[in-house]
């Protein structure tokens, strides 16, 4: 087997040949759902027509719906093609889907998991799966701890003769720092920590990915990348829609749940964690959590100082009328729920001593951006006092994660003129400009990864608990009051925020 | 690909300044603005009249992927004496209306004794701390002093081993060209092309057990099309040097070779086919099974398949993906060092060509 392995590698060991994974079976839960439709299978339909994926590749789909495999593969055939406006190759298609299996089945009762058990093994005999098995739970995450205890007790949590068994596990990841505890609990009973691979696909995004290579790829700022040259960070994460046909799950979630507890706490830990000393799963994620553990905690009764909760009202965005949350379809009409959140944030580290983060996310504000400003410290000493230096300001350097991806930073500049007259020019640079190659999707980054067995861009169980530990108190202080401040579509958020910053005598800059 | 192309007047008498002042006014915006330069590489490309229009085209398309500093020179050594400049920019317009990113074509049209000295405008042309890669389309004279010079500005070279009429010689003069310490790395499209036989052709060997047939291996067949041959004698150059096969002696008019492998003898047949794809298939044998990969005869679609007998074990068809010109110096492009693979391959081709 030793030696097989080798020859194996000598054809596929090389630079310019890209890496593909070892066969394998991906078995999807909640399978008839939406993400399966159209996420998950376009994906590995892309990786498969790319030829990303190994020869030996198999799909199986379980729900409680009854379906045969050509059902379902005409519904996700279905889904591809209105992606896709019909652009989809019939000869592709047809030898893709020739290895994806459905079966219905309750996840909660152990059958099933027998039944899954034969097919899995018809498999690998079949089609030379060679015992590895990915398991998704794309299911209500209320059923996430009997599909963990089934596949545990079938035996399910190790790959069959010597191959590997892995669960990815989408967020949310719990409710608070105590189900996710419990959840990290359950999933770890019956499968190790490297096995699992907690997915947040905001990580498998370029222009997330494109914030480590601006920090540790450039010399030139990591010098300057601490409290002895940063004022303060802004990190903003907003969205101009509203919560749409989602109120229900809204109104269980709210804006620190579904965004601020994984996206947000990502981008922070990218902008403040220190150099990892390489690219590999534990040396990136240790650092990550690092950061969440220096976070100062936010004790309850100062929460006012230092968090503001908001919800839309109607108003006006990009010339139309919308409807404020409490309007909206399965929302109550009295909620409390958070549409937008603002928090200010110290890293109790010696890089950031003394460094507010300033955090921003909501709905309904006036545009769709996601960015972080490092906002630096004013020159020490202005040689030009005696001409105007009205204009000039901070340097600022801004990177822009979406909607255009790209850096821009601010400068003083001489105005030309025979006076010393000095303004702030904003120098930009769209990756999305210099580089058109379409970025890949970030569910196939993310897929392929799984497949690969490389859990650098998976959340580890210490990185989704640090990061609840941090807002756990203020989401308590929260679920005790029955106010929220409001601001109408459209705006920035509510007065509250606004306070927030010139309480420190600073501003939220506009995105 | 969104975006514009602008184009300046040139000129004959343009000098380096006035062609990077004109370059810096193609970056102007209506609005009075200017547009950022955004570039990631110097590409220098040396073409004939013929080739320039079709050449020019794809060095624009290659904008988009690579911006870069292009400098196209196109030579006519037996011409009257005459040097004329034309300036363009693909401005990308991506996320508004007016253009944000350049990237700048130079095109410099060299007749008489100037053709035979093209370094002495591509040099003051390149933007410094930027990798240089040098391109030639057509036919080449590596052994010529103008190579020499010109390659003496770059960090790779990327040639076509096709584009020369005798494929044989061509391959050969590569090789020599690998050999010299003096060279920078070469890059040949041929090569490139390969790339996405060569990984389905690995994938048919993706479990243990199949694994263990390479070594087993003991008869292969390649059909190619004319015009292919390079391609698949570099093909066989990299199977028989990663499976560690010796060539041994080539017969039926050199289509034939054989080779002593690890566990025998193994013998290939190199078949020309239909001219409508360079590379049509693939097939090796062992004592078990076959292992294939062919490309759709209208699709550009590749199926590949394991057998054992007349049982099918594995099957799947995708993408083979594009070898539009443009496509494959992208892909050379993307990389800067020594491919030593190719090199291994390349020398290995050689090999079965001088037995």
């Amino acid at each position: 087997m030793a030696d097989t392995q080798v020859m194996q590698n000598i054809l596929r060991d090389e630079q310019r040949l890209p890496r593909v994974p070892e066969p394998g079976v991906m078995v999807i839960f909640g399978a008839s759902g939406d993400l399966t439709s159209r996420k998950l299978v376009p994906a590995l339909y892309e990786l498969a027509a790319q030829r990303r994926l190994p020869l030996e590749f198999a799909v199986i789909g379980i729900s409680r719906t009854e379906m045969s495999h050509e059902e379902f593969r005409g519904r996700l055939r279905k889904t591809l093609e209105e992606q896709r406006s019909g652009e989809v190759s019939d000869d592709v298609w047809e030898s893709f889907s020739n290895g994806i299996f459905y079966m219905p089945g309750d996840s909660k009762k152990t059958e099933t998991y027998g039944e899954l058990k034969e097919l899995l093994k018809r498999l690998d005999s079949e089609r030379g799966t060679q015992g590895n098995r990915a398991f998704y739970l794309s299911s209500s995450p209320s059923l996430f701890p009997a599909i963990v205890e089934n596949l545990g007790e079938a035996g399910l949590n190790r790959g069959e003769d010597g191959g590997w068994s892995r669960l990815v596990v989408e967020k949310p990841f719990g409710r608070d720092l105590g189900s996710a505890r419990e959840l990290n609990v359950e999933l770890q009973r019956y499968f190790d920590e490297t096995q699992i691979y907690r997915i947040d696909h905001y990580l498998g995004k370029e222009t997330v990915q494109n914030i480590l290579a601006l920090r540790f790829a450039n010399g030139i700022f990591e010098p300057v990348w601490n409290q002895h040259y940063v004022d303060h960070v802004q990190i903003t994460v907003a969205e101009d829609i509203g919560v749409g046909s989602r109120g229900a799950f809204y109104e269980e979630a709210g804006a620190m749940r579904d965004i601020v507890q994984n996206h947000v706490m990502q981008v922070l830990c990218l902008t403040a964690m220190e150099p990892p000393v390489t690219f590999d799963a534990e040396s990136v994620r240790e650092e990550k959590v690092k950061v969440l553990r220096a976070v100062r905690p936010i004790p309850e009764h100062e929460v006012e100082d230092y968090a503001v909760r908001g919800q839309y009202e109607r108003g006006w965005v990009w010339g139309e009328e919308v409807p404020g949350y409490r309007e909206e379809k399965n929302v109550d009409p009295e909620s409390v729920t958070e549409t937008f959140v603002a928090l200010k944030v110290f890293v109790d580290n010696w890089r950031w001593a003394r460094v507010p983060f300033y955090i921003r996310a909501g709905k309904r504000l006036p545009k769709k951006a996601t960015e972080v400003a490092i906002q630096f410290h004013s020159s020490p000493h202005t040689p030009f006092a005696r001409d105007d230096t009205e204009g000039l300001e901070p340097n600022v350097l801004v990177i822009r994660v979406q909607p255009e991806e790209g850096l821009s930073l601010k400068i003083g500049a001489k105005v030309p003129g025979t006076g010393f007259e000095v303004s702030s020019v904003n120098m930009d640079l769209l990756y999305g400009t210099a580089f058109l190659e379409e970025a890949p999707d970030a569910y196939q980054r993310l897929l392929l990864d799984l497949m690969l067995g490389d859990p650098t861009l998976f959340i580890r169980a210490d990185e989704a608990e640090g990061a609840w530990r941090i807002l756990d108190p203020v989401m308590r202080h929260w679920s005790q009051k029955r106010e929220v401040s409001f601001y109408p579509a459209g705006t920035w958020g509510p007065e509250e925020a606004d306070a927030l910053l010139e309480r420190d005598g600073r501003e939220w800059r506009r995105p | 690909m969104i975006g514009e192309t602008r184009q300046a007047p040139g000129g004959a008498r343009m000098n380096v300044g006035q062609i990077e002042r004109e370059l810096g006014k193609l970056r102007t915006n209506d609005d009075g603005t200017l547009a950022l330069r955004s570039s990631v590489l110097n590409l220098i490309v040396v073409t004939d009249e013929e080739s320039a229009q079709k050449i020019t085209g794809s060095v624009s398309k290659l904008a988009g992927r690579h911006p870069a500093r292009a400098v196209v020179l196109i030579a006519d050594p037996e011409g009257e004496p005459n040097v004329d400049v034309g300036l363009s920019a693909f401005c990308n317009v991506r996320g508004g209306s007016s253009a944000q990113v350049c990237a700048e074509q130079v095109t410099i049209h060299a007749e008489g004794p100037a053709a035979r000295h093209l370094e002495s405008f591509a040099g003051p042309l390149l933007i410094p701390d930027l990798p240089v890669f040098l391109w030639y389309p057509g036919r080449f004279s590596p052994r010529s002093q103008e190579f020499a010079a010109m390659a003496d500005l770059a960090d790779r070279v990327i040639v076509d081993s096709a584009a020369s009429q005798n494929h044989e010689t061509c391959l050969r003069e590569i090789a020599a060209l690998i050999g010299d310490p003096e060279m920078p790395a070469i890059g040949d499209l041929q090569w490139v092309g390969l790339s996405p036989w060569r990984s389905l052709l690995a994938d048919t060997f993706g479990t243990p057990e199949r694994a263990g047939d390479l070594e087993k291996i003991e008869s292969a067949e390649i059909l190619y099309a004319p015009g292919g041959e390079n391609r698949a004698l570099l093909l066989l150059g990299w199977l028989a040097s990663t499976l560690g096969w010796r060539p041994e002696c080539r017969n039926g008019g050199g289509q034939n070779i054989e080779f002593s492998g690890p566990s025998g003898r193994i013998v290939v047949v190199l078949s020309p086919d239909s001219p409508d794809a360079r590379l049509r298939r693939i097939r090796l044998y062992s004592e078990e099974y076959s292992f294939q990969v062919s490309r759709h005869r209208e699709l550009s679609h590749a199926r590949t398949t394991v057998m054992r007998g007349d049982e099918l074990l594995a099957e799947r068809t995708v993408h083979l993906g594009s070898f539009d010109l443009g496509v494959l110096v992208g892909e050379e492009l993307r990389y800067r060092g020594r491919d030593e693979a190719y090199e291994r391959s390349l020398l290995e081709a050689v090999e079965i060509l001088d037995l």
